[in-house]
């Protein structure tokens, strides 16, 4: 079992994100030694996109400016809870060739992190069944890892 | 304006047999040459198009009709004669059309993608159970797909030939046909296994060869977008194809109320949990439906309801419980409901 102090939070802009965010910092906050790392996954460029005239490294650009703009936010809750910045990484990825949930359990995996933190959407069978659920294919597929789920 | 040039432009021996053909005898206009098929809608009938230093001659058009709807005319999917060789083949030239698919209240970003069925053509050369082809460049770049015709009919209607009523039919042709779809969804699961979907899983993109029995998929050149569950459209239309295969149609109240054996008296069993999980008005839990359908299959059936409390992450999930339920249909299971 990696160490469970080592803490991948998976982040987006959304609300649920937001409040897997406070909910993790409102407990990581009280731990010594934690090492947070705040990761950004998205998925490859929807059909249609390069004929419209931009590239894969406008995608990425545009995608990595939308990460660091979560990050800040997320940043700036962590330190309210009191963890300090030396104690926070951050990582904006894309999904090529794999899903989110593979890519967020490959990272956790290279990096030997101990917890996952993910929020929850509540979504509907059929939407499940169409579009996925990030937190429930974690809870499937990970493993040696803790998994925080935030509904 | 699509540029084009005269049959003189071609090899003595190829604008030869272009002559003597009977499409062209009988044309009142030349045939023109392309090189470049781009704009496409200029083609016609007659004329020849080089691809690859191979000369194409259309000779008819291929034709799709969504169902209840008339067919259409493919004009991007002539049907060609090789003139080198008299060979029968279907040119597939490329359209680039982007647009959403509605299932209940989602929209489904989908694509044609020339690439993706070029590569899927590499991938399954000799397999029995795809339509073979290749692609290759014309003068603009361009890549056109030259796939080989298959002598047979659509499985949809295929299964309708005997006229048997569907009891008799569901003892004794479905388990045949069941058996060979079984190998259909191992040709899919090979297809997902090296990242690749069908993209346009129909009814009718199964053709049954004529004196092999062979079931064999066609047209792969659409493609969508799910970035997290890649491979889920074409699980639920396996599912909805599993369904058609097993009652010959499709369900829905009005048809239940208007039929004398069901009516009233079935449609009221039905509850929201036996929908279709995406097409909300159609019914799954055929078994409500036709008590002769074994529990193993219906249970198949199921997991695209909205009562499913599990889905099939893989082809190979759905194949396994296929395979399992054909194994028990000889028993004629005639259990309960649900």
């Amino acid at each position: 079992m990696n160490d469970w102090k080592r803490i991948l939070i998976a982040v987006d802009n959304t609300p649920t994100s937001r409040k897997a965010i406070r909910y993790a910092a409102n407990i990581i906050g009280r731990l010594e030694e934690a090492r947070i790392h705040l990761l950004h996954i998205y998925p490859e460029p929807p059909p249609g996109y390069y004929s419209s005239g931009r590239s894969l490294d406008d995608y990425v650009e545009e995608k990595d400016r939308e990460g660091g703009d979560i990050f800040a936010d997320a940043v700036l809750t962590l330190q309210e809870a009191g963890i300090t910045e030396q104690t926070i990484t951050t990582e904006c990825r894309m999904a090529e060739h794999r899903t989110i949930s593979q890519t967020i359990l490959a990272v956790q995996k290279e990096g030997r992190y101990g917890t996952i933190v993910v929020g929850k959407r509540g979504v509907s069978k059929a939407e499940e069944f169409l579009f996925g659920s990030i937190s429930n294919a974690l809870l499937h597929h990970g493993r040696d890892v803790a998994i925080w789920v935030v509904g | 304006m699509a540029e084009y040039t005269t049959a003189n432009s071609l090899p003595p021996g190829i604008a030869e047999r272009l002559r003597g053909h009977r499409v062209t005898r009988s044309m009142r206009r030349r045939s023109r040459v392309f090189t470049d098929t781009t704009d496409f809608t200029a083609i016609d009938y007659g004329d020849v198009i080089v691809v690859d230093e191979r000369y194409f001659l259309v000779v008819a058009y291929t034709k799709e009709g969504r169902f209840g709807v008339d067919e259409q005319i493919k004009p991007w999917v002539p049907k060609v004669e090789e003139l080198a060789t008299g060979e029968k083949k279907i040119l597939k030239l490329v359209f680039h059309e982007t647009f959403d698919i509605t299932l209940g209240p989602f929209t489904i970003p989908c694509y044609r993608h020339p690439e993706k069925e070029a590569r899927v053509l590499e991938l399954v050369r000799g397999h029995s159970h795809f339509m073979q082809g290749e692609a290759a460049l014309d003068g603009a770049g361009n890549l056109v797909r030259i796939l080989d015709i298959i002598n047979g009919s659509r499985l949809d209607k295929f299964i309708h030939r005997s006229g048997a009523p569907l009891e008799e039919y569901f003892h004794h042709e479905l388990p045949a046909i069941l058996t060979q779809f079984l190998e259909c969804l191992q040709a899919i699961s090979f297809l997902h296994s090296h990242g690749f979907r069908h993209g346009d899983i129909r009814r009718d993109h199964i053709l049954v060869e004529r004196g092999s029995g062979l079931y064999r998929w066609i047209d792969f050149d659409y493609d969508f977008y799910l970035p997290e569950r890649p491979f889920a459209l074409d699980l639920y239309e396996l599912g909805n194809i599993l369904m058609y295969l097993t009652v010959r149609g499709n369900f829905y109240p009005r048809d239940i109320a208007a039929d004398p054996a069901l009516g009233r008296r079935v449609l009221d069993t039905i509850g929201p949990g036996d929908y279709s999980l995406l097409s909300k008005n159609r019914i799954v839990n055929l078994k409500k439906l036709f008590p002769f359908i074994p529990m193993e299959l219906n249970n198949i059936f199921l997991h695209f309801s909205q009562g499913t409390e599990v889905f099939y992450e893989t082809v190979d999930e759905l194949h396994d419980d296929l395979a399992a339920a054909l194994a028990t249909m000889d028993h004629g299971d005639t259990g309960g409901g649900r």
